[in-house]
């Protein structure tokens, strides 16, 4: 019992001693070791997998992907540094290439998804109609995008360091206003032959780019549904994806004036849109408000006193379906934007990832609650646009942002395209289908400001944006500058790209009349403008004129 | 409808010359405000309303 007590006491006596000591001083570091050269002979030594080990098969991989899989240059040399270093560097890009490429991809399926949600929301008669409006506008789109619009947006964009830092693109028209030079459109890349376009980096750039314009066009079929006649859309699409979309694409992404307010004027890192709330959806939804202004409602939306009438869509659950697809592109169309996922800080795309579905769940939530609070029902093609109104507005600074304000943008722009959509209807008296003015216009303004107020000062994407060194930081973060940059973009998008669509759609108009005829309009037309109807089993109600009040 | 888009563009210009005629940032944004208002101005004040005079639901 002594001898318990003992020990217990020497155990006691010993943890204070310890407890109470002072850490010994480290020992003096030893001088790190003097780097080693690596030599040609170094590397001829890494062992390949043997012959008879690579012909029983490699279930578990360790043997592929190893020494013998590098690209030697000289085989009587045999494996050097300098073939170590060029699989380095083709690596990088070629990661880079893969994942812009993927996501690229991803964005092509996003027309699905816009196909799905207007037809949805517009009723059965006209389904044919607007399903090939979705279809078509990709293939006229592109081949505006090919011959003139890829050289007006990127023809002077220089060197893009993601993909290779291809130098062909570097021809862009300038003028000098303010002692300032002024980047108005590229010139470099006609038919991606022209000056040496015919390489494999713009080819990448091209591809990504061509989505995204085609993201911008498919915006207005939504607002001129079921009277647009097919020759008018046609000709106004490619009028958009040749002139509207690039000239602002190429001030905000191709080096052009935008983009230089940091360099020129000190103004934050000068006009940023990661990836495109200004320059996809404010261009489309803008452009789109400009249509609906000059197409003007469709037959019964109206009464004679102004009164709108809800015109309901005949499928609310193609709606519901398109909304997950454009969420699910939404996926490339954000992160994507990096360019690369190797060097750069582009590792960021996780956050810009989940920024960006943070944002699409919380504008659903508000959406839902506003609809359901102020009309007594959580109206489901609300709810979808509310989702969209999130991704539109989370866009642009989605590379910017933490995740809180991710989601306070996300919530901020469900109510708002509600709001909007209101005001467009009842005060505006336009008529919009799809909600495209409000989700993608009203949201992708929203959005663009939000990069001057909410942008954290953490991301470094190679040190610098637009040429300014430093992380693109916000109004609430300390940098008021940034936040008068975001605004002249918007008052561009407002001010000159609104006004320059709204010309070229008159032009379009007194050659090929957008409006289609009341008897086909009345009729619905799959039938006057497609000849066939999208589902001729069914029995179709003809009439244009609805009972139910808007809103009621 | 010329009226309408001549303002709307006005507030462009506006926007554009504050990066000139301003070197504080506050100044500029007051300028760039002005301008949007303006555009809006000449959206929701001119333009439109000049459309819906000849609408087809007062027909």
């Amino acid at each position: 019992m002594k001898t318990r007590k003992l020990i217990v006491w020497f155990c006691f006596a010993a943890l204070i001693t310890l407890s109470g000591q002072t850490p010994a001083p480290p020992a003096a570091a030893a001088p790190p070791p003097a780097p080693v050269p690596i030599t040609d002979a170094d590397v001829k030594n890494v062992e390949a997998p043997k012959a008879e080990a690579r012909a029983k098969g490699d279930p578990d991989g360790a043997l592929t992907g190893t020494v013998s899989d590098i690209a030697v240059a000289d085989s009587k040399k045999g494996l050097t540094i300098g073939d170590l270093v060029s699989q380095v560097g083709q690596n990088k890009i070629a990661i880079n290439f893969v994942w812009t490429l993927v996501a690229g991809f991803l964005v092509m399926f996003m027309q699905a998804g816009f196909a799905v949600v207007e037809t949805g929301l517009c009723r059965a008669k006209n389904a044919n109609h607007t399903m090939m409006m979705n279809f078509m506008v990709y293939g006229t789109g592109m081949l505006a995008y090919w011959l003139i619009g890829f050289t007006l947006q990127m023809g002077g964009v220089g060197a893009v360091g993601n993909l290779g830092g291809s130098p062909v693109l570097n021809a862009e028209f300038t003028v000098t206003l303010f002692g300032k030079t002024f980047g108005l459109f590229g010139q470099n890349g006609y038919v991606l032959m022209h000056n040496g376009a015919y390489d494999v980096a713009v080819m990448v750039i091209f591809l990504f780019q061509m989505v995204f314009m085609d993201t911008a066009l498919t915006i207005v079929t939504g607002s001129a549904a079921e009277r647009w006649k097919f020759s008018a859309f046609l000709a106004s699409s490619f009028v958009l994806g040749a002139f509207i979309y690039p000239i602002f694409a190429n001030w905000a992404w191709g080096g052009g004036w935008l983009a230089n307010l940091g360099a020129n004027f000190g103004l934050g890192k000068g006009y940023v849109d990661f990836a495109g709330s200004g320059v996809v959806h404010a261009v489309g939804g803008l452009s789109a408000m400009a249509m609906a202004i000059i197409i003007g409602p469709r037959i019964g939306k109206f009464d004679r006193t102004g009164k709108p009438f809800a015109m309901p869509g005949h499928d609310v659950t193609l709606v519901i379906t398109g909304c997950f697809i454009l969420a699910f592109g939404w996926f490339g169309f954000n992160p994507g934007s990096t360019l690369g996922a190797s060097g750069n800080g582009n590792l960021r795309i996780g956050s810009i990832a989940v920024n960006t579905m943070l944002a699409g769940m919380a504008g659903a939530f508000t959406a839902m609650f506003y609809m359901w609070i102020r009309y007594g029902k959580p109206d489901a093609s609300m709810s979808g646009n509310g989702l969209l109104a999130g991704l539109v507005a989370i866009t642009a600074p989605c590379g910017f942002v933490n995740p809180i304000s991710a989601v306070i943008i996300g919530a901020l722009a469900g109510v708002i395209v509600c709001l909007s959509v209101e005001f467009v209807e009842r005060v505006m008296k336009l008529d919009d289908p799809v909600g495209a003015i409000s989700v993608h216009g009203t949201n992708g303004l929203f959005g663009v400001i939000c990069v001057g107020l909410f942008a954290d000062g953490k991301s470094n994407y190679g040190g610098s944006w637009n040429g300014v060194p430093g992380s693109v930081t916000g109004l609430f973060y300390g940098d008021s500058g940034q936040l008068v940059a975001q605004l002249v973009g918007v008052s561009t998008l407002i001010g000159f790209v609104f006004v320059f669509s709204f010309v070229l759609y008159l032009i379009v108009d007194a050659i090929f009349k957008h409006r289609s005829k009341p008897e086909d309009e009345l009729a619905g037309l799959d039938i006057p403008e497609m000849g066939a109807l999208a589902y001729p089993e069914f029995e179709l109600k003809t009439s244009g004129l609805h009972a139910t009040p808007s809103g009621d | 409808m010329v009226l309408g888009l001549s303002i709307i563009l006005a507030g462009f210009v506006i926007s554009v010359l504050s990066l000139g005629f301003a070197t504080d940032v506050w100044a500029r944004l007051a300028i760039v405000l002005a301008g949007i208002a303006v555009s809006l101005f000449g959206i929701i004040g001119i333009l439109n309303p000049a459309y819906l005079k000849d609408a087809i639901w007062k027909k």
